[in-house]
């Protein structure tokens, strides 16, 4: 593991006001290496999403600071953040959000579209991604005559295509079947093995979790724990729902009431 | 709460997206109230235009309601479904279908009533401003504001049934029998990706034919044409929306080089989509537009028709008397006391035109003295023409018949006088109004003339004195002579009108009648014109909200992935500027094949003065849209951006 922080939160509180003023992050400090697969849980509300979206700099926190590869998003202009997050950035949804008047070959080049790169470049790494995600048989395809598991696996292409430092991802297993969550989480295992990119993951699933190096729990925008896998996911698994069975109830210092006379 | 709460909150608190819908019928049931303001107009009552502009009136009230039939259809069902959700869930919690239906029912009703009520409120009060412009544009006396029932049963008659019929109706558009599909639908319909291309081709092919035909008319087949290219254009271009731009697009797909660039992905593939849903709508979208603009330039070009009129009738006021009228002296004395009291400057010339019957037609004949043709040619500024004795010149009834005549030599016997001439030749100069000498006249010399007159003198006395007053300022002549044309059209109703001894002819009146006329027919049909741009754009922007949804997530995608506000900005553009000005630029260029062909037959369309009219309807219009695309392009970025 290389000692470089590619994501670095110091003091992060961030607050929504509305009509309800929500304090969704309070004084986090959190530190992600290059080359880390990060998993974050925590229950709903815990904000984990807020997390992720300071992380994917298309939020500002309220007090505190990020520094993304070296980089403070707060500093730049609208447009620098864009190109910032169309050059460093990868992202993968839940439901997935291909775009759906295009195809997956179109819905691939999408990012590089936007930077204007020189066809035969794009065309090469089209070709070069869809043999690594086996995706070359449906590369004239629409979305919604795709498996599930085929829209998430050209989702994490378009996450990918553009080569970025870090990959965010936000619940990518949530709607797909066990075997295609499988599929997913060992290609992005493999990604962050083989070309040493980044991934952060929001998860509820204990299991998608497991095949991460470090696991980030959080409630109600503290931080609670973090654990770090071990020899075999097995036990790394049953460490993790240790962990959750603490998250998720309520008052674990308190006895519980079925063992007072 | 009860039901009718319910209702009633449900389009209160919808009003952002009730507020295109209502502004759309508002605009219409004013227009048509404005419409029927004029329709019912107690001081056009007795005026001589008042049958064409009633008609134009009526007909631009009835295109208007049918097309406010479909238009609040259409944008009703469009509606319906990105509301799809919202029904999901009331019959997902137990509203029963007939409570649904009557929700929908009292909604629309709602709606209906704050528009009729809006709408004719904003009539009346604009009804004073709109008399302005009409009395400007049709230069009448001004038209006083009035109050009757009629105008106001009209419109909320109209439009109070137009309503109940759509209310009623409305429920049909909602899938009530698949609930959860309700629920899960974002409001989209998802229409296939599937074109065929032969009818792609057969699109391209009929506008292409239509064109080249347009083009290629002559005066022989143009009214063969007239039939056969309406319909041909119509199917083409039906076909080009639904089958033909996909088609195209599509081979622009397959270009790399140019679809992998600066956003065209993003914004063709979405044009496609948007293509697909809205074909039909584009497609009449088109063909308003196209007839709008075709009846405008038509109007327009029968506007400067009328300039064309001067040269028609060269001799300005025209008095015909004949030998027995004994009010002569009278009118010709009132006609230059009121020019002369309308400081107008004027030549006057007095001739007779005897009539002789022809040995070798065996026609009637008018003549006309050489010395009194060349006072009128004078007074116009050209030059006189000489003729022997024996000799005489054709008078040609119309120009086109000059070079006929000119070549023409005759030798004849004027049988009443027993006359022998040679008429060899034609006159050059206009001097009279088509026909107005008959269609067989000819220019005597002055002696041969003399030895007629004598002889007609002698048997039928039927010789008729001409006054012409040429005056420099013709247009301004209309309130010359009002008495004696009223006197002509009373003995028109009293039948007595062949007794008449005289006649009177004021081309400044019918001038002013014409123009009159055609200003306001082109006054009605720019405002029907108006009101279909409004409802196009209103079209295409139910259309944008039904699928607001996906568009939000489209964007948020988009925004993550990094996109810059500007380039954003500029997808956008990419995708809303075809959808407001393509079928328009398809329909300026159907209409400007069609005038090409119509040229054929309309000889004024080559005037300046409408390609100036029509320039301007066209640049009016087209700044219109581009409010229109502004304000709607702001209205749907704010929409898409808001995070709810």
């Amino acid at each position: 593991m290389t000692t470089k922080p590619i994501v670095e939160l110091t003091e992060v509180t961030k607050i929504y006001e509305g009509k309800v003023m929500t304090r969704a992050l309070n004084r986090m400090d959190l530190e992600i290496e290059t080359g880390e697969f990060v998993a974050i849980m925590g229950p709903s509300g815990s904000g984990k999403t807020s997390l992720l979206n300071l992380i994917s700099t298309i939020d500002v926190p309220t007090y505190g600071q990020i520094m993304i590869n070296g980089i403070e998003p707060e500093r730049l202009s609208q447009n620098e953040l864009a190109l910032f997050r169309r050059r460093e950035l990868g992202f993968v949804f839940q439901d997935i959000n291909l775009l759906q008047m295009l195809t997956v070959e179109e819905n691939l080049v999408l990012p590089l579209t936007l930077d204007g790169l020189p066809i035969i470049e794009m065309e090469r790494r089209v070709k070069d991604l869809a043999e690594h995600l086996e995706l070359k048989a449906i590369l004239d395809r629409r979305p919604d005559e795709l498996s599930g598991g085929q829209a998430q696996r050209t989702a994490i292409g378009r996450a990918l295509i553009h080569k970025p430092k870090l990959i965010l991802a936000d619940e990518p297993t949530g709607n797909l079947d066990s075997r295609s969550a499988k599929e997913v989480l060992e290609l992005l295992t493999a990604i962050n093995v083989a070309e040493g990119t980044t991934v952060i993951m929001v998860t509820h699933d204990p299991i998608a979790a497991s095949y991460c190096d470090r696991v980030l729990f959080i409630k109600d925008g503290e931080f609670f724990n973090e654990i770090y896998k071990d020899e075999r996911r097995q036990t790394f698994f049953q460490r993790i729902l240790n962990v959750l069975s603490l998250l998720g109830g309520g008052n674990v210092h308190d006895l519980s009431s079925v063992r007072l006379p | 709460m009860t039901f009718r709460q319910f209702a009633y909150r449900n389009v209160i608190r919808n009003r952002r997206i009730y507020a295109a819908f209502l502004m759309a019928s508002v605009f219409s049931v004013m227009v048509f109230f404005l419409y029927s303001m004029l329709l019912f107009h107690p001081s056009i009552e007795d005026r001589f235009i008042q049958e064409i502009a009633n008609k134009g009136m009526l007909i631009a009230e009835v295109v208007l309601f049918f097309f406010t039939v479909f238009f609040l259809f259409y944008s009703m069902r469009a509606f319906l479904q990105a509301r799809s959700k919202e029904f999901g869930i009331l019959l997902h919690l137990g509203m029963a279908k007939s409570q649904l239906r009557k929700l929908v029912f009292l909604e629309t009703m709602i709606i209906g009533i704050i528009s009729i009520v809006a709408g004719t409120f904003l009539g009346y009060m604009f009804s004073k401003f709109f008399f302005m412009i009409v009395r400007e544009i049709v230069l009448l006396p001004a038209l006083p504001l009035y109050i009757s029932w009629q105008p106001f049963a009209l419109t909320i008659g109209a439009f109070v049934g137009l309503f109940f019929v759509i209310s009623s109706f409305a429920f049909k558009f909602i899938q009530t029998d698949k609930v959860s599909e309700l629920i899960q639908r974002d409001g989209a319909i998802e229409e296939g990706y599937t074109f065929s291309s032969g009818r792609g081709y057969i699109g391209l092919l009929f506008l292409g034919l239509s064109y080249a035909m347009a083009i290629s008319t002559t005066n022989k087949i143009v009214i063969g044409l007239l039939f056969l290219l309406p319909p041909l254009a119509t199917i083409g271009t039906y076909y080009f929306f639904t089958d033909s731009l996909p088609l195209l697009l599509h081979k622009f797909e397959r270009n790399k080089r140019f679809y992998w660039r600066d956003f065209w992905m993003l914004s063709i593939s979405e044009g496609i989509v948007r293509l697909r849903e809205n074909a039909r709508m584009f497609f009449i979208v088109t063909i308003v537009s196209t007839v709008a603009f075709m009846s405008v330039g038509i109007l327009a070009s029968l506007t400067s028709f009328a300039s064309q009129y001067r040269e028609m009738h060269p001799l300005g006021l025209v008095y015909q008397s004949k030998m027995d009228n004994e009010l002569e002296g009278r009118h010709v004395e009132q006609l230059e006391h009121e020019l002369a009291l309308k400081k107008l400057d004027y030549t006057l010339v007095k001739f007779q035109v005897l009539e002789q019957t022809s040995s070798f037609t065996e026609r009637k004949v008018s003549i006309i003295k050489l010395s009194d043709v060349n006072d009128l040619a004078q007074s116009f500024g050209y030059a006189e023409v000489e003729l022997m004795e024996g000799d005489a010149l054709f008078l040609p009834p119309t120009v086109s018949s000059y070079e006929k005549l000119n070549t023409d030599a005759v030798n004849t016997v004027l049988e009443e006088s027993g006359l022998a001439i040679k008429i060899d030749g034609a006159y050059s100069h206009r001097l009279f109004a088509n026909h107005a000498m008959g269609a067989n006249a000819i220019v005597l010399n002055d002696l041969d003339y003399d030895i007629v007159l004598e002889k007609v003198m002698q048997t039928q006395r039927s010789v008729i004195n001409y006054y012409a007053f040429n005056v420099l300022d013709w247009q301004e002549t209309k309130d010359i002579g009002v008495s004696i044309e009223a006197g002509i059209s009373e003995s028109y109703l009293d039948g007595t009108n062949l007794q008449l001894r005289y006649a009177f002819d004021n081309p400044g009146l019918r001038y002013a009648s014409f123009r009159t006329t055609f200003s306001l027919l082109l006054f009605v049909g720019l405002l029907l014109a108006g009101v279909f741009f409004l409802a196009s754009g209103s079209f295409i922007y139910f259309r944008l909200y039904t699928t607001l949804d996906r568009d939000r997530k489209q964007f948020e995608v988009l925004r993550r992935m990094g996109i810059t506000d500007s380039e954003f900005k500029k997808i956008v553009n990419r995708q809303l500027i075809p959808q407001f000005f393509f079928p328009w630029g398809v329909a300026l260029l159907h209409s400007s094949f069609a005038f090409l062909s119509l040229q054929v037959i309309w000889d004024a369309l080559a005037d300046i003065s409408i390609v100036k009219e029509l320039l301007m309807v066209i640049v009016g219009f087209t700044i219109l849209q581009i409010l229109y695309f502004y304000l709607i392009r702001w209205r749907y970025l704010a929409h898409i951006k808001a995070l709810d």
